[in-house]
């Protein structure tokens, strides 16, 4: 399951960062080349950006990549250790909840209700901000995964 | 104000001590502190708007890009092919490896801006030719660690693009022609300090190359230093914006490598999940850092530190060496790109009122905060350096100290001396 996940998430991830190198240079082509310069493909790379960004930190959430200071996990006991890190995901999924998920959301609705679309594209904002509680919700279900398994992932 | 700045300050230092990683404790600390002044959902709402918007910038995309077209250099045996070129030139000094490593350090920087990957790539090629002439392990691996942080400041460099951002636009271009001299003045001052030490160790001499082997290997460097001439000519010409320098600079790799045969496409999918990962945890620390910085300008914390500052004093020197004192400090514990999100909207507008130049300021900072990459507990170049030269952080320790030393006394010296940051874009205006 987490493999597949992974592996889903890395894929569409990776398909995002090749669209927004396409944007970038595709935007260079049509400024020096062809001399039209257009207004959408900064936007569409923008959003991409943000996309990566906040998609990519539940990525790196699954991976256990994100960089911590761990002087006080060498002190303690296996026991002891793996309940601090229960805690700290804890924390992380409370962050997550509150901020991404509900905050998000609410950013989400906001955008929908007040019926904002992008300047260029006349894409809803909506649709942009709805990265954040997707992200809040994968960021939920890695960390709850590895308290499940905490011998596995947390040690 | 007074208690939110405890919530903010006292937060954020437990959850980084217990272990949480520092892109979250950054965003955790931020709500606990916006709770304290707005309502529930609204702070939650806004801190996560202030984390999308926060990565709503043009400029900010060339991060992921010169990443990118990092990862595919160094699948491309890029750096081999500089360490050959800075061998051919340095390698018949005595203890030559030495000074090679910090000219290819310096190159590498100059083409890829990662410290971390220069530290990988030229660790991992000259640690066992190092080991084998009998060279110290550990003072192979200080060298290798504090040389790789020149690339940061020699452009192109990711985190300058950072601060162009947190300082609300400073030009990049000079921002990028302000690192060159700071940068290479780094280099020289690490290569004085191996210089006593390999004095001291008398340990041998390489084999001279003949001019026609310095030539080829020059050759074989050349596509890669042309990468320079395009990106960074393009962008202080004014021709191309940062960002798409950085896309000029993911094709003319990718290219490259096709060319030299050295990447294929099936093992491009890896390279960019590579960059993914790499990227993400930049941007994770980037939207979360947004959000703290808005906090902290919500609660007049800028203003706050300003007027206790120049309540000290308005000496513009005694000023820069208690910001140099404070951000050396705060580099230990923290990464250097939330580092610049953070302070960069606190300080600049102290300097800038002594008439410090903002450009100036952003080289300052970077160096200064380059200290904290190569310093124990968090530092990540110190990290990947000791784990490539399979040593320990104990053991590199001591023959970190004079290198630090030396990192110091440049930092002074461009703190001190506008002219080594400011003259070289003061060419193109």
């Amino acid at each position: 399951m987490k493999q597949k996940l992974d592996k889903l998430l890395g894929g569409f991830l990776v398909i995002l960062l090749a669209s927004m190198v396409l944007a970038v240079l595709w935007q260079i082509f049509s400024r020096y080349i062809l001399n039209s310069p257009n207004s959408y493909t900064e936007e569409v790379s923008r959003f991409l950006f943000i996309w990566i960004g906040i998609l990519g930190a539940a990525y790196a959430s699954g991976q256990q990549d994100h960089l911590a200071i761990d002087i006080l996990h060498h002190k303690l006991d296996e026991l002891k250790r793996r309940r601090l890190k229960i805690g700290i995901n804890v924390l992380i999924i409370s962050f997550s909840l509150v901020v991404l998920v509900i905050g998000g959301g609410n950013l989400v609705y906001v955008n929908y209700e007040l019926g904002q679309f992008s300047a260029a594209l006349n894409l809803p904002l909506s649709f942009v901000y709805l990265v954040v509680p997707l992200s809040g919700i994968l960021v939920i279900g890695y960390k709850v995964n590895e308290i499940i398994n905490s011998k596995k992932y947390l040690v | 104000m007074m208690s939110e700045v405890l919530i903010l300050v006292l937060s954020f230092v437990i959850l980084l001590a217990i272990g949480v990683p520092v892109a979250w404790s950054i965003g955790i600390s931020s709500v606990l502190t916006i709770l304290a002044s707005i309502d529930s959902l609204a702070a939650f709402t806004t801190i996560a708007q202030r984390m999308a918007t926060g990565l709503d910038s043009f400029s900010l995309l060339a991060i992921p890009l010169f990443i990118l077209a990092g990862q595919i250099m160094n699948q491309g045996g890029i750096a081999k092919r500089l360490i050959d070129f800075a061998k051919a030139l340095m390698g018949a000094l005595p203890g030559g490896l030495i000074y090679v490593n910090v000219l290819a350090a310096m190159l590498f920087g100059a083409i890829s801006g990662s410290a971390v990957a220069a530290t990988s790539a030229i660790g991992g090629i000259l640690g066992p030719p190092m080991e084998k002439e009998g060279y110290s392990k550990e003072f192979g691996a200080a060298v290798n660690i504090t040389s790789s942080t020149t690339g940061l400041i020699i452009p192109p460099s990711n985190v300058l693009i950072v601060y162009s951002l947190a300082s609300g636009g400073v030009s990049i271009a000079s921002l990028f022609l302000a690192g060159y001299l700071p940068g290479i003045l780094m280099g020289l001052a690490l290569m004085l300090v191996a210089a006593i030490w390999i004095k001291k160790k008398k340990y041998p001499a390489g084999k001279r190359s003949s001019l026609r082997h310095i030539f080829v290997t020059f050759l074989d460097a050349l596509p890669s230093l042309l990468l320079l001439v395009v990106v960074i000519g393009g962008i202080v010409s004014g021709i191309f914006t940062a960002t798409e320098a950085s896309g000029i600079a993911v094709l003319y790799t990718l290219v490259l490598s096709f060319i030299n045969k050295e990447l294929k496409i099936s093992s491009l999918h890896r390279v960019f999940l590579g960059s993914v990962g790499t990227t993400a945890i930049v941007m994770l620390l980037i939207a979360t850092s947004m959000s703290m910085s808005w906090v902290m300008s919500y609660e007049n914390i800028p203003q706050a530190v300003s007027t206790a500052l120049l309540g000290l004093s308005d000496n513009v020197f005694v000023i820069l060496l208690i910001i140099n004192l404070l951000l050396l400090f705060v580099g230990i514990f923290m990464d250097m790109t939330p580092a610049v999100l953070i302070f960069t909207p606190i300080f600049l507008p102290v300097v800038v009122a002594l008439g410090v130049d903002p450009v100036h300021f952003g080289i300052i900072m970077i160096m200064n905060l380059c200290v904290g990459l190569c310093t124990p507990p968090v530092g990540s170049v110190l990290f990947i350096g000791v784990s490539v030269a399979k040593t320990s952080i104990q053991k590199v320790i001591k023959p970190l100290l004079p290198l630090y030393l030396a990192m110091a006394i440049v930092l002074l010296l461009v703190t001190f001396v506008p002219q080594i940051s400011l003259w070289l874009p003061g060419l193109f205006e």
